[in-house]
């Protein structure tokens, strides 16, 4: 099996990836992500991002475009090898969700 | 309307129901429907060119779902691609991202979602359906197509 550059390169990926949470605070409660391969076998990077109340009710899909933007200035995927996957919700969905994936 | 409008609208109708525990079965629904309406405007595009109209759902058939999403875009120049190649681009990248999460949301029984996760899925569908419909027109968008169904360069 041949592994993209992504799979080497984890310690680079989690501080860029640091930095987009930090530059988008307070919208952005935090960003999870995990590397993998995906439904069609292809290496995949699949990003779960936590937005504010405000950023997913009042500009969802302007927050959405924003980390999704940033994420790819910061991360070059083509070159990192991987497709990049992007969910979102809100603050309170996961709290009251208490899902594992997105804590 | 057409067909892929009103599957899209009927995904925010179906995301929109329950208040605020909205059931699981759904979202997913919602997702999935969202999916189709993308999926259904790339076969009616492509069928469009059959000359007999009854031979046309047949052909339609023919559409393999991973082999949309796995088709490579031609680019002239990848050092400078034109500015439909590089909407076909953000297209291609949110049809794979929504073809994963009509998968998920079909087969993934495990997976939880949310309704700011599904309007914002859904709302990448309506994206893709005004961006085709921005460059359908163009060479480039008819060759991708064509690659979607399957032809080889």
């Amino acid at each position: 099996m041949i592994m993209p550059a992504a799979v080497f390169q984890q310690t680079e990926i989690e501080a860029e990836v640091r930095a987009v949470e930090a530059a988008l605070k307070p919208d952005v409660v935090r960003i999870i992500y995990d590397l993998g391969q995906d439904w069609r076998d292809e290496w995949a990077i699949s990003f779960r991002v936590v937005l504010s109340d405000e950023a997913a009710h009042l500009r969802l899909r302007e927050s959405a475009n924003n980390v999704e933007r940033r994420l790819a200035e910061r991360l070059d995927f083509p070159r990192l090898g991987v497709f990049a996957y992007h969910n979102f919700r809100s603050d309170s969905e996961q709290k009251h969700l208490r899902d594992k994936a997105w804590a | 309307m057409a067909y892929a409008d009103d599957l899209l609208k009927d995904a925010y109708h179906l995301a929109g129901r329950g208040g605020k525990n909205p059931r699981q079965s759904g979202l997913r629904r919602a997702v999935s429907t969202a999916y189709y309406a993308a999926f259904h405007l790339f076969i009616a595009d492509f069928v469009a060119h059959w000359r007999t109209p009854e031979q046309r759902v047949r052909l339609g058939r023919m559409f393999e779902h991973r082999r949309m999403s796995g088709a490579v875009l031609q680019i002239h120049d990848k050092h400078k691609p034109t500015p439909v190649e590089a909407e076909l681009m953000v297209l291609i990248d949110k049809f794979t991202q929504l073809q994963r999460d009509r998968n998920a949301a079909d087969y993934d029984t495990g997976r939880i979602w949310s309704r700011i996760e599904v309007t914002q899925t859904l709302d990448r569908a309506g994206e893709i359906l005004t961006a085709w419909r921005r460059v359908r027109g163009d060479k480039s968008a008819q060759d991708h197509l064509l690659s979607m169904f399957g032809a080889r360069h």
